[in-house]
């Protein structure tokens, strides 16, 4: 098999080949190397683990020779640089995590390598991963691998998991992790025409991934199907005595219930949901979306969660709120980046200086803000009044799901647009991209995107289903079902090579 | 504008960074900008409703408070930028 195809394969088909002995493990990482090597165009990855990926694909080897695989027994992966990596540099793409070497590794990114997975090296990112477009790295953006028609502008991946969407899109890994804290999983995956998943809140353990946002961060994979994505889910879920938030709730064989079919299911359209334009192809794609659904045996049931409105206003107060107070830990002293003092200087201007040089000017914003909205005078007025409203918000979704199983919604807006083109002049034009997204935030839930077509612009675009906690199974097998009778096939040109 | 120039000050010592003159000009606009934003959470009636929270900590899921030994000082200390032997160093703090 030519290196091409090898690396269009996801993880089940990688696997499947790899168990009948068709490929080898190194035969496999070697391709997704070379493929990372002639893809510097896109910036997708900050820190390549060749070195790692090869002697993890030998061990692997190994283990298919004696028939004791796991479930990712010689499957390469990329890692979010959110991720702590024992041994590999760490910076969640900030200054301030300058050569930042953890001396521990994250639960989750454990677990894949108890699965027996390969690491290829750590993915570009927004910073701390705040940001929808992935350019407040510090490392300069990821690159989306699809463009507009006839033109040669870049794109952004989508952020904050950009490097993990443009890597998957691309074929530089076989499948990348990512986190989601207002859309950063699924925003990413709708903009390259992937498929991304946020699981319930609790669903994977946070230890050792850096905390942006303590009560909205929770890992997911991205994928190129869905399948893929229910082996990743298992193999990074489970509670974890680390992490006390993550749930002691059995982690189901989700790959295994990718067989029902989806007659009866009540699958609820919220109104405040709607795309604005009624003539586009988005709409269109949407509408086939919904008619695939209905041909399968699904219910389509119109539902109001009337206070989507004011979900990203309670997610801009809350989530810099957490920031300020989780980001207060990088002073210079003992990690990362460290102001040259004068000599008088004392450790208020230690901490400052290192604080003003190393974060970036949306980290710096979210900062500020977030300790404005915690400081005397104004905490009842927004911090406080914001928890009240997530109850709302999170109340809108109990409500729902007492009638409906599912809920399905546009991922995004719209579908990926030019780098430098969103933000620059006001931020708050960049915070709208989370509009579809950030509500499942607030209230905790599982949702996944899924690519359901292309734009009149040639663009991909996602669509997002919504479920009731811990309802993962359901919403991977109707994802399935959807993904099946969609037939999605576009891949990018491949310009960056 | 509720954030005036001496609350930016204000608010960026209380985050220990440093904001020059130029850049405050800025940021004080930004800040203010989503400020605006953030105020549509006034226009709701939330008399009576709790606040947000993901259910009762289950204690069962606490892991015990018993000691680990990590032997990893020097791990640690190579990320420091200044140590001397086992500690990390700052500017003087007492006189």
């Amino acid at each position: 098999m030519n290196k091409l195809k090898l690396t269009e394969l996801g993880i089940k088909d990688s696997r499947d080949l790899l168990n009948k002995k068709e490929i080898s493990a190194a035969e496999l990482t070697n391709a997704y190397i070379q493929n990372i090597k002639e893809s510097t165009k896109l910036n997708a990855f900050i820190e390549k683990t060749f070195n790692i990926a090869l002697m993890q694909a030998s061990r692997a080897d190994k283990l298919i020779g004696t028939n004791s695989q796991k479930s990712l027994c010689g499957i390469p992966l990329g890692i979010k640089d959110l991720f702590c990596c024992k041994n590999v540099k760490t910076q969640a793409a900030s200054a301030i995590l300058d050569n930042f070497i953890p001396p521990y590794e994250s639960t989750v990114t454990q677990k894949l390598w108890d699965e027996q997975a390969i690491m290829l090296g750590k993915l570009n990112m927004d910073e701390f991963a705040m940001g929808s477009s992935n350019e407040t790295s510090a490392y300069g953006p990821a690159i989306n691998p699809w463009k507009l028609n006839d033109s040669d502008d870049l794109l952004t991946p989508g952020g904050s998991s950009g490097g993990s969407s443009a890597a998957v899109a691309a074929n530089l890994c076989a499948a990348a992790t990512g986190t989601d804290t207002g859309g950063s999983i699924r925003q990413p995956a709708s903009f390259t025409g992937t498929v991304g998943l946020k699981p319930t809140y609790g669903r994977c353990s946070r230890w050792g991934i850096i905390a942006f946002a303590s009560s909205f961060d929770q890992a997911g994979p991205i994928t190129k199907n869905v399948i893929d994505s229910a082996i990743m889910l298992k193999a990074m879920s489970g509670f974890d005595p680390k992490d006390s938030t993550s749930a002691k709730i059995e982690v189901p064989d989700y790959e295994q219930q990718l067989d029902k079919d989806i007659n009866g299911l009540r699958i609820g359209l919220a109104k405040e949901y709607s795309l604005e334009k009624s003539d586009s192809e988005a709409k269109r794609k949407w509408e086939h979306a919904v008619l695939l659904l209905k041909n399968m045996g699904a219910e389509i049931v119109e539902i109001s969660l009337p206070h989507t409105e004011f979900a990203l206003p309670t997610y801009y107060v809350l989530a810099p709120a957490e920031a300020s107070s989780n980001l207060a830990r990088y002073d210079g002293v003992r990690y990362g980046h460290r102001a040259t003092l004068d000599t008088n200087d004392s450790i208020l201007e230690l901490y400052e200086k290192t604080r003003s040089e190393g974060f970036g000017t949306e980290v710096k914003r979210r900062i500020l803000i977030g300790t404005y909205v915690l400081s005397s005078g104004y905490y009842d007025a927004y911090y406080k009044r914001a928890q009240k409203v997530r109850s709302l918000i999170k109340n809108d979704f109990d409500e729902v799901f007492k009638n409906v199983d599912l809920i399905l919604t546009p991922t995004t807006p719209t579908s990926a647009f030019p780098l430098g083109s969103k933000g620059t002049q006001d931020p708050v034009e960049m915070y709208m991209n989370d509009i579809f997204t950030v509500p499942t935030n607030l209230a905790g839930l599982p949702a996944i995107s899924l690519p359901v077509g292309l734009d009149e612009l040639g663009l991909p675009l996602g669509v997002q289903l919504i479920g009731d906690n811990w309802q993962e199974p359901l919403l991977l097998n109707t994802a399935f079902n959807l993904e099946n009778a969609l037939a999605f096939e576009s891949k990018p040109k491949n310009w960056w090579a | 504008m509720e954030i005036d120039t001496e609350t930016v000050l204000k608010i960026a010592r209380l985050s220990r960074i440093k904001i020059t003159d130029s850049e405050s000009t800025n940021i004080q606009k930004d800040l203010n900008r989503i400020v605006e934003f953030v105020k549509k959470l006034g226009e709701i009636d939330v008399d009576g409703i709790g606040e947000f929270n993901f259910g009762k900590t289950n204690l069962k899921n606490m892991r015990q408070d018993s000691d680990v030994v990590n032997d990893i000082t020097d791990d640690i200390l190579k990320n420091t930028k200044s140590k001397n032997q086992n500690f990390f160093t700052v500017p003087k703090i007492v006189e």
